[in-house]
């Protein structure tokens, strides 16, 4: 169990990335009129996807730990655990530069 | 009701952050001072970062789930009046508050893991490093948090 929790966790900044980045938001949520909805509609007010990306990314980095055979995941080497969310963050924050330039 | 949801979230946050930051600087290696007294620091250090991780990862969740719960308010008020002031610096740090928990949320499985499994020296430092960036994520979302919350009070008007 060790290695595929850890798969999860090492899986699940990757996939955030990517569904934050490609805006593969498994659902959408519409404040104003407080209604989820699988396809966008841009009728419903403004929209929030942090939900969205986080379920993506909670399903799919599951489906993967899960797939992934014991045996190898126990072999991961521990130190994926941090580098790799690492690497993340600072990709997540080499993008966001854009905020703060003109 | 909002008001006592943010009140709430807000404490936790701060029962979070002191947590947090007592774990990661429990698991600073540093020499101690040699005539064997204890500073500040040593006593705030001198704790078992152990007995933290289950409390910081539950304070993490629920804090996470509060901060989801209050973000339609956010989304709907906020936001589009910092966007009306074309305040993108205040926009672009909450953005990358939302990012920092999320990936936070996805941490929690593995650096609760390394913290309760009798783990050896070979996992010191993954403990370490795990502890230190989820630190990070606090810290950042706690000041981001509060700024934001009291924006209007703190920009010129």
């Amino acid at each position: 169990m060790t290695g595929r929790l850890t798969i999860f966790s090492i899986l699940f900044g990757v996939f955030y990335l990517a569904a934050f980045y490609y805006d593969l938001a498994l659902f959408r949520y519409y404040p104003e009129a407080g209604q989820f909805h699988f396809l966008r509609n841009d009728n419903l007010g403004v929209v929030i996807l942090w939900y969205g990306w986080i379920a993506t990314s909670a399903l799919a980095s599951a489906a993967i730990a899960f797939a992934v055979p014991r045996k190898m995941a126990d072999r991961l080497w521990p130190g994926w655990a941090w580098i790799i969310p690492t690497a993340v963050v600072v990709g997540m924050l080499i993008y966001e530069r854009r905020w703060f330039v003109s | 009701m909002i008001v006592v949801l943010l009140i709430v979230h807000g404490l936790l946050a701060v029962a979070l952050l002191g947590a947090i930051t007592h774990q990661a600087l429990s698991v600073l290696t540093v020499a101690r001072a040699t005539n064997g007294r204890w500073n500040f620091v040593d006593r705030f250090r001198g704790v078992d970062a152990t007995a933290y991780a289950t409390p910081i990862v539950v304070l993490f969740a629920v804090t996470a789930i509060g901060g989801a719960l209050l973000y339609p308010q956010y989304r709907i008020d906020v936001r589009p009046a910092l966007e009306d002031t074309q305040n993108s610096a205040a926009n672009g740090v909450f953005e990358i508050k939302e990012h920092l928990v999320a990936i936070g949320l996805g941490l929690l499985p593995a650096y609760w893991l390394y913290w309760r499994r009798l783990h050896g020296p070979e996992t010191a430092a993954t403990r370490r490093y795990l502890t230190w960036l989820l630190a990070f994520f606090v810290w950042w979302s706690f000041i981001v948090g509060h700024v934001l919350n009291d924006i209007r009070g703190l920009l010129p008007s």
